[in-house]
């Protein structure tokens, strides 16, 4: 059944939410970010089963492509701010707070 | 069914996953856990009947993506003492499924309206190279440009931020 994916995506989705939401470790919050384009790429494929067309293959490998150049980027970030304060705190990040 | 019962082994394998990602203190046990969602993935996009994504899944995903994340969590060598306090992350994960649960009934309650399909396996090469390929390159080109001009823009950032020597501090 195709609900049953459809559902697994809707679960995936909020736990990547829950995770940015909740936890304050800048590693974890990217990867529920990975997490949440993860569960896009389930509805996706999935749909893409539904009407026997192709379409949401190539987006899911726009949307991996997408992720493959923010890991490269955020990583990078991530290691600036390291250098910068050796810590890993969200909240110890917050000069454009005012 | 046999496919009914590996899509409830890997829908419960990547449950598992991401609740570890976001429960576990340490990046490198979340990342872990999150390879096994990641993996678990695959397995579900391969019971959609989606060969290429699979493989790109388990190569680009699972491979690539992952390790070079698990390469930076060891690059930096985090203590437990690096780790931010967190005492109420509980509290924090209760308050955001309280946030997060209406949106996710609202999405329940659209999937709830969608007629009934099956994804029983197919063959004829649905989700084939061949045919994933010859659909990227004629109807998606355009997009297709765009992101490989996103990668090389990405790439450049990448060396630009973390590649300068001397110049921090």
């Amino acid at each position: 059944m195709i609900h049953n994916y459809l559902f697994l995506s809707i679960i995936l989705f909020c736990l990547g939410i829950v995770g940015v939401i909740s936890r304050r470790n800048v590693f974890t919050v990217f990867m529920s970010i990975e997490l949440m384009l993860n569960a896009a790429n389930l509805a996706f494929v999935a749909f893409s089963r539904v009407h026997q067309s192709m379409d949401g293959h190539v987006l899911a490998m726009m949307v991996m492509a997408v992720a493959a150049a923010e890991a490269a980027l955020a990583l990078a970030v991530v290691i600036l701010l390291h250098k910068h304060k050796s810590k890993l705190d969200t909240n110890v990040f917050s000069l454009l707070k005012g | 069914m046999f496919a009914d019962g590996l899509f409830l082994g890997f829908a419960v394998l990547a449950v598992l996953g991401a609740a570890g990602l976001i429960l576990f203190r340490h990046p490198m046990n979340g990342a872990m856990s999150f390879v096994v969602t990641l993996i678990a993935l695959a397995g579900l996009y391969a019971l959609l009947s989606a060969k290429l994504i699979f493989a790109l899944q388990l190569i680009v995903y699972a491979g690539a993506i992952m390790s070079l994340i698990v390469f930076i969590i060891m690059f930096l060598n985090i203590q437990p003492s690096d780790l931010p306090k967190e005492e109420t992350k509980l509290l924090y994960i209760l308050g955001s499924i309280i946030v997060v649960f209406p949106i996710g009934m609202f999405l329940v309650k659209i999937v709830r309206s969608l007629p009934k399909s099956s994804t029983e396996i197919i063959g004829n090469n649905f989700g084939g190279v061949k045919q994933v390929g010859l659909l990227l390159f004629k109807d998606w080109l355009v997009p297709f440009e765009i992101v490989s001009i996103l990668l090389l823009v990405s790439l450049i950032g990448a060396v630009i931020l973390a590649g300068k020597r001397g110049a921090v501090k």
